[in-house]
């Protein structure tokens, strides 16, 4: 296996684009993900998230662009570039007639991880996740969040460098979620691990070291939390004014700050200073006032809009959807 | 060495999952029971003319001996189909997801998958063969592993020939249509449950069948697979008794071709 040629970025994405048919997946998307950094990459359903992931594990092509694994180019040497990956999908990819030690040790297998290392991982990948006692088990008495743990421990029995989870935490309890964030922060500690996540819980990349929103294709930011918060975050005021005189007077005295009126109320753009200026101006004109301080909730629907996005299930979401009622001779 | 052992843990996968899927294996079952049980006994008695109170058998045999090489094509055609069909879901969900993303090379995964698919296809081709007694067709050892051979590399071919048809399909929502449009079609024109009469020139044989279905017979593969089988179980062939191994071992290479060259778009 050749080493890797520079000790850059553990991941580098450069320019790259995708097009599926008419519809741009992403459209010359940058960013780098440092060494033994959590690194979370947020945005709505439909952002080009997953197409990104999937060029980064070697499925898809991008049309052009370079994505590099730990400096391997994922076009040019993609066996190289997956060996440093470990990988953990959004739709469980567990074979679920397998048990548990099934499929570490097949997983090994495939990775050629010699059969003495193997034993020891997948015994302490076990250990780490909590699944020791349901090794014998076939995967499909498992609860989801159970599925979900054994993923990442089986992306963990090779010598992974970097792992790519794509929404591992969705449709999981809160205490399940929790776990899994603590298993990866502790394997970002032992063993030194890149790890990059998608999301849409906002929640859950306040302890990201680095967030990346993108939607449709774009980077739309890039920083630490905080510094997304500083930069795009906006203190927002939201008055009910008392009568409609009042509405229309405070309407046209800020109508630089304007950011959204409704038939009652207006929403002005706003910082701490101009909050206390208003209210001792205007305190007598107005019913109810609340302030609203940047969240990164907010700083994401800032960027990404408000609006839901529809898409109808294509050949792949039916064919879930039948997988799901049980399908036969599928799962 | 990492191409081999992860080909090992492909095929052991394929293997252990079919045994464990209870619904594969109670067709696997109850499908040669159904032929040649009822089909076959069924039948048996319309298999031969009476000239003159003389009783003559259309071909030298019973119509359960005839049938029975059939049948054992019928199950390998029917599990090697199904298993290869189950990559549709492996894909896109699936484990195979897991594994196209590992350092193995798409040549190596789709031969564990297709040697896995095969093995399946050849047990369930030997719980036919577990019938034999009932069908008055003795088995000897050399018979045996003749017809072992045979049936790896229909169940080969027939593996391959279901990934070619999984690679062009994006939407799954059931096995019905494959069992309809592919299996239950190759099979009835495969000369598998009623003979093209030996005792007849292709000319006469153009005259007492239709044109069409004597095409459609001929054109078929299968129908040699099957041929193949009965030269080896009942000594009974209506072509020349190399031309089966020799379609098969050709259907092998070239189906296998083809999907590992779509496969390796996937």
């Amino acid at each position: 296996m050749p080493s890797a040629p520079n000790s850059g970025p553990a991941i580098r994405v450069d320019a790259v684009s995708k097009r599926y048919g008419r519809t741009l997946a992403l459209d010359g998307v940058s960013f780098e993900v440092r060494d033994n950094e959590a690194f979370a990459l947020l945005g709505p359903n439909g952002a080009g998230k997953t197409t990104l992931l999937h060029i980064l594990c070697t499925i898809l092509r991008p049309d052009s662009g370079v994505a590099q694994i730990g400096g391997f180019d994922v076009v040019k040497q993609p066996l190289a570039a997956r060996s440093r990956l470990g990988i953990v999908f959004q739709e469980p990819s567990l074979d679920d007639r397998l048990t548990v030690h099934e499929n570490l040790n097949l997983h090994g297998l495939v990775f050629g991880v010699p059969r003495k290392l193997r034993r020891q991982r997948i015994e302490e990948m076990l250990t780490l996740v909590e699944l020791t006692e349901w090794a014998d088990k076939t995967v499909r008495t498992l609860s989801s969040g159970m599925k979900r743990r054994l993923e990442i421990a089986r992306a963990l029995v090779h010598d992974s460098e970097i792992m790519l989870l794509d929404e591992p935490t969705v449709g999981l309890d809160a205490q399940t979620r929790d776990r899994i964030w603590s298993y990866i922060r502790r394997l970002q500690a032992e063993r030194g691990i890149t790890v990059l996540i998608t999301t849409h819980y906002i929640g859950e990349v306040e302890a990201c070291d680095h967030v990346c929103v993108i939607d449709y294709g774009k980077v739309l930011a890039d920083g630490s939390p905080a510094e997304l918060k500083q930069q795009y975050g906006q203190q927002l005021l939201r008055i009910v004014p008392k009568t409609e005189t009042d509405h229309a007077e405070i309407a046209a005295q800020y109508a630089q700050r304007l950011s959204k009126v409704s038939a009652t109320e207006i929403v002005l753009t706003s910082d701490d200073a101009f909050s206390e200026e208003f209210l001792t101006e205007n305190g007598a004109r107005i019913r109810a006032l609340s302030i609203e301080v940047p969240s990164l909730e907010s700083v994401f629907l800032t960027l990404t809009g408000r609006e839901i996005r529809d898409k109808a299930a294509g050949g792949r979401e039916q064919t879930l959807a039948f997988g799901k009622i049980g399908g036969e001779h599928t799962r | 060495m990492v191409q081999l052992g992860g080909l090992y843990g492909l095929w052991l996968r394929e293997v252990k999952r079919s045994i464990r899927d209870r619904g594969q294996l109670i067709g696997g079952v109850s499908r040669p029971i159904l032929w040649v049980l009822i089909l076959g006994i069924g039948l048996n008695p319309y298999f031969r003319s009476e000239v003159y109170g003389e009783v003559t058998f259309v071909v030298p045999f019973t119509y359960l001996q005839f049938i029975f090489p059939a049948v054992i094509a019928l199950n390998i055609l029917f599990t090697s189909v199904q298993s290869a069909v189950s990559l549709i879901w492996d894909r896109e969900f699936g484990f195979l997801r897991e594994v196209l993303v590992s350092p193995l090379w798409r040549g190596t995964i789709l031969l564990g998958k297709v040697l896995g698919g095969a093995t399946v296809a050849v047990l369930h081709g030997c719980l036919v063969l577990l019938l034999a007694k009932f069908c008055d067709v003795s088995l000897t050892v050399p018979k045996v592993l003749e017809t072992l051979g045979l049936m790896a590399l229909l169940a080969f071919a027939l593996t391959s020939l279901g990934v070619v048809i999984a690679n062009h399909i994006r939407s799954f929502q059931g096995f019905g249509i494959f069992s309809n449009a592919v299996i239950l079609p190759l099979y009835f024109t495969s000369s598998s449950i009623f003979p093209l009469d030996p005792a007849l020139s292709r000319e006469q044989t153009r005259v007492v069948y239709p044109e069409w279905l004597v095409s459609l017979v001929e054109w078929n593969p299968l129908t040699y697979a099957v041929d193949a089988l009965r030269g080896a179980l009942i000594g009974y062939n209506q072509f020349s008794p190399g031309l089966g191994v020799l379609v098969m071992g050709i259907a092998c290479v070239v189906l296998f071709a083809i999907a590992l060259y779509e496969f390796r778009r996937v």
